[in-house]
């Protein structure tokens, strides 16, 4: 035993260095790493936690705006087959009176025509009228009195007229 | 372009020009040669003296720890514990000081440290077990490594106080190993005690089935009571070489931690002997990764000591 150096002085103080040794790192270096890595992993943990709750929020919102575009996609197309078909009819009704309105104008225009030519015929006839009348009376000198004349020359002209016609 | 680039970049060895390599290759080469010419070696083999600058003096080891300082009872091994301890409580109260949540420098070498020791044990002994087991098991790990790196620094054993070497790896003075050994000895039998209760002695003293043999006996049934004698004989005997194997297991780890680093450093002494320049540079590795080793060994084994004894009462309490 003294050969390979064994004494119990030596072994108790280097059993004192290891147990120093050990104390010295557990309080100034196992628990505070520990300590430190405890709180690191709570914190990814919570990390993860977060980032799973923050996904799954995500997802839940993207649902709710993808509902939501969707119905206001299909609102909008809603409105735009209401206005088409409002515009149509709109389109249509101004287009009836449109329609209207010139044949109400070109009803007028006719009427107005037809009073004017009317008109003109019969200041043509009384016109002629009066000529055949003149003439006439020069021609026979006064034979005829005057309204004798006039109701014949009418006569005439409504026959002629009427022949006309047919 | 890029070919030549290529070309340069494939003359390149480790970050040196092959032409650099080479030449470093041949002083390398020149050194051991001069070395083992010019040095003890060489003069063993021609029967010449040595030249001076490679006469290195014969390694005269001694197997206990020397007092370097005339009536003080501290021994050269004891200097070299305490300055690795010092280094070890250092490096972890710096590692440790202010520690921040993203590790930096210092934290992040102890935190590694701490992080492949927590995982390594943990897996051995369960989560439970593991942060229990893990101060001892790491503090011998570090104790014993730190003693043998630091005899690796160069020039560490040729500085002498009255003669003597002021410092030598701890790990060669015996006392440290049998300390070491007794520790994991005495923290195995109380983790049996604690996670076995008093029930843990029967493990080296089991009469139960010699008495139970014994009551057969003396009921008449003679076949039965004989054979369950029988078989409290072997358990005896069993729980025998269990209590020899545990008081064994101090000296196996006392000689093969104490035999090992012994031998290592004897083996650098000796090659630095021979041989001064270069060579021992491999032998200063092969120490570094011996140190390593046994390191882990120590620390392995009381892990695994420790975790038996816990798992046996785990699994019979199971």
């Amino acid at each position: 035993m003294a050969e390979l150096g064994i004494d119990l002085p030596t072994f108790v103080a280097q059993l004192v260095s290891f147990l120093i040794l050990m104390g010295a790192l557990i309080f100034l270096g196992y628990h505070p790493i520990r300590k430190m890595l405890d709180e690191r992993a709570e914190r990814i943990k919570e990390g993860m936690a977060q980032a799973e709750a923050s996904r799954e929020e995500y997802v839940r919102v993207r649902m709710v705006v993808e509902e939501e575009i969707s119905r206001a996609r299909e609102e909008a197309q809603a409105i735009i087959a209401e206005a088409a078909q409002m515009g149509g009819k709109l389109k249509d009704e101004a287009k009836q009176e449109a329609r209207k309105e010139a044949q109400a104008i070109i009803d007028r225009a006719r009427k107005e025509m037809d009073q004017e030519r009317a008109m003109s015929i019969d200041d043509l006839r009384k016109e002629f009228v009066e000529t055949a009348v003149i003439i006439a009376g020069k021609v026979i000198n006064e034979t005829l009195d005057r309204e004798k004349h006039r109701k014949l020359i009418e006569k005439a002209l409504e026959e002629s007229i009427s022949f006309k016609r047919n | 372009m890029a070919d030549k680039r290529k070309e340069k970049k494939k003359k390149r060895y480790c970050g040196c020009a092959l032409s650099a390599m080479v030449i470093l290759a041949v002083v390398f080469l020149a050194l051991v040669v001069i070395s083992f010419i010019g040095g003890n070696m060489g003069a063993l083999i021609l029967g010449t003296e040595p030249v001076s600058i490679l006469a290195v003096h014969q390694p005269r080891p001694e197997l206990p720890a020397e007092m370097p300082f005339s009536g003080l009872p501290i021994t050269n091994t004891m200097i070299t514990a305490w300055i690795g301890i010092v280094v070890m409580i250092v490096l972890f109260a710096v590692g440790a000081r202010k520690m921040k949540l993203i590790p930096a420098g210092v934290q992040n070498l102890v935190e590694t440290i701490y992080e492949v020791a927590a995982n390594f044990i943990e897996d051995a002994a369960g989560k439970e077990y593991g942060r229990k087991f893990f101060a001892v098991c790491t503090t011998i790990f570090l104790f014993v490594l730190a003693n043998a790196w630091i005899n690796l620094i160069p020039g560490i054993e040729s500085i002498k106080m009255n003669g003597v070497p002021l410092f030598r790896n701890a790990n060669t003075d015996v006392n440290v190993p049998l300390m070491l050994a007794m520790v994991s000895f005495c923290y195995v039998e109380f983790w049996g005690f604690k996670a076995k209760g008093f029930k843990y002695i029967t493990k080296f003293f089991n009469f139960g089935p010699l008495f139970q043999g014994l009551r057969q006996l003396f009921k008449g049934r003679l076949k039965i009571g004989l054979s369950g004698m029988a078989m409290g004989l072997i358990a005896i005997f069993v729980g025998i070489l269990e209590l020899l194997s545990e008081f064994i297991r101090i000296i196996s780890f006392t000689f093969r931690l104490f035999g090992n680093m012994t031998a290592g450093s004897m083996l650098t002494l000796v090659i630095i002997f021979l041989i001064p320049w270069v060579v021992p540079v491999i032998f200063y590795g092969l120490e570094a990764f011996l140190g390593f080793i046994q390191a882990m060994i120590f620390g392995a084994l009381t892990l695994c000591f420790l975790t038996m004894a816990v798992k046996e009462a785990e699994e019979e309490s199971a």
